[in-house]
């Protein structure tokens, strides 16, 4: 263990305009804004950050960060957002799965045919069985359909932990009883292991999301959960990721981003589609323009 | 439950990714067809060899999210011929052509640095203007003296505030003094000063 004082952080001074240099960049760079009344928030986890960086000063901090040394603006990000993962985060946006985005899209399908889901990246898993347990629960056509769901990443250590399908209870936080009854099995105080028919129905690969190879693979989505993850690429990643998503869509496909992430600074290709549970992004049916 | 798993050794839940010569791709770039068009300047991204014919297409290409994949192709390459496919945009009339280019170049700060003399030097403010946001992307001390060459002449008030918003996010405290001549300069137009005293107060402590 790290002795007390290192890992103490470090009384550097900060000003009010360095606070506003810095929200301006994390705004300009990732969409999340933060305004001064949130100045404590910040403050902490700048000096969390200013410390790790082992920075002198403010300036020597952010000069780490534009340059992206270390990949400090993700361990900013990561500083300044949720990491940690569990069944239902976010749960607005399976709601509009449910209520609006599913209806729409049933309209254009043919009899048989499947609806796909795309989790990426699915980290652990909790997010793909979180749809499949969602659509379960509040879906009342559930039964009518065949449906995929694939969850997918870059990092293979997350994704066997997804096969495994053992979590811990606080994974459960947001999920109701009746539902850790129906698709748990406790293995003991502190763990639990999916049910083997839920875990069997995802299907987990791994992928690139930047990697036009990797994902010219994947096609014919209905629905794309891409949340939290562009908001840590750099503008040119960001827009060879959007077309990839793009590609993987069936026209008129939805994508669903993590919330203080935006598809219109990132890219044209995509509609904004405001529904009451969710902003999501809509793939066209078709070039409007086309010559 | 209704959930069906496709196994990949099976019944691929993916299809083999057509490969095609190059000469398939460039000639999908002129074909009637935005999705032909669409999918050759993705398979083209990255391709030196193509940054010619990807130039030619976005000449005439009308589609807009076709004219987005041509520009990331080509942003992919990073190499001199990029930029001078990219630079002609920044003078569209297409606000949404000119943002797009604007990303690509960006994302190129390199390749873009040598151009840089010519373009804030050009003689359509709007063109400086677009050109003075290119070096947000740069190091601290290059974009630093990039932008305070160009505050030292400019005239156009609004070719200066663009520069010194950049300023104010990746400036050092060696623009100070440029910057307080720029507000005695344009000491008429009261939003510069201002603009210049809050950029002043968050680079002033900066390292030079």
């Amino acid at each position: 263990m790290a002795p007390p004082e290192v890992q103490r952080t470090r009384a550097i001074h900060v000003t009010q305009e360095d606070v506003r240099r810095l929200c301006e960049f994390l705004y300009r760079r990732t969409g999340m804004s933060f305004d001064d009344n949130k100045r404590y928030y910040i403050d902490r986890r700048l000096a969390e950050r200013i410390t790790a960086t082992a920075s002198n000063s403010f300036q020597s901090y952010f000069a780490t960060l534009r340059s992206d040394a270390e990949h400090e603006i993700e361990h900013l990000v990561n500083a300044f957002t949720v990491n940690e993962t569990y069944f239902y985060r976010e749960d607005h946006q399976l709601r509009c799965m449910v209520s609006n985005l599913l209806d729409d899209i049933l309209r254009r399908k043919t009899t048989g045919e499947s609806i796909r889901i795309w989790s990426i990246p699915c980290s652990t898993g909790e997010e793909p069985y979180s749809i499949a347990m969602w659509l379960m629960e509040n879906w009342s056509e559930v039964d009518k359909y065949n449906i995929e769901i694939v969850g997918s990443d870059i990092d293979t250590r997350a994704l066997k932990a997804a096969a495994d399908g053992v979590y811990g209870t606080r994974a459960l936080m947001r999920l109701p009883r009746h539902v850790i009854e129906r698709y748990f099995g406790r293995i003991d105080g502190n763990q639990v292991r999916i049910d083997p028919g839920l875990r069997d129905s995802v299907q987990f690969t791994r992928v690139n999301l930047i990697d036009a190879r990797d994902m010219a693979l994947y096609r014919d989505f209905d629905i794309v959960f891409c949340r939290n993850v562009l908001i840590y690429f750099d503008d040119a990643s960001r827009r060879i990721a959007a077309e990839n998503l793009y590609d993987c869509l069936r026209p008129g496909g939805y994508i669903c981003l993590g919330h203080s992430e935006t598809m219109s600074r990132i890219s044209t290709l995509f509609r904004v589609c405001r529904f009451p549970d969710a902003i999501v992004y809509q793939r066209p049916e078709a070039d409007h323009d086309d010559s | 439950m209704p959930f069906v798993r496709r196994e990949i050794a099976t019944t691929p839940v993916v299809s083999k990714a057509p490969d095609r010569s190059l000469e398939t791709h460039l000639a999908g770039l002129s074909s009637t067809d935005s999705e032909a068009r669409w999918s050759a300047a993705r398979a083209l991204g990255g391709r030196a060899d193509a940054v010619a014919a990807l130039a030619e297409a976005l000449a005439t290409e009308q589609v807009p999210r076709v004219r987005e994949a041509i520009m990331t192709a080509v942003m992919r390459v990073g190499n001199e011929a990029s930029v001078l496919a990219l630079l002609p945009y920044l003078r569209s009339q297409d606000a949404g052509l000119r943002a797009t280019a604007i990303e690509a170049l960006q994302a190129l700060p390199d390749a873009i640095a040598p151009f840089m003399p010519k373009l804030l030097a050009d003689n359509d403010a709007d063109v400086r203007l677009l050109a003075a946001e290119l070096v947000r992307n740069m190091p601290a001390k290059d974009a630093t003296r990039i932008l305070c060459d160009l505050l030292q002449n400019e005239q156009a008030a609004n070719v200066c505030a663009a520069a010194i918003d950049v300023l104010a996010e990746v400036g050092t405290r060696d623009a100070v003094p440029v910057l307080q001549a720029c507000a005695a300069r344009f000491r008429d137009t009261p939003f510069l000063p201002f603009a210049i005293s809050t950029t002043i107060a968050r680079i002033s402590n900066t390292e030079g």
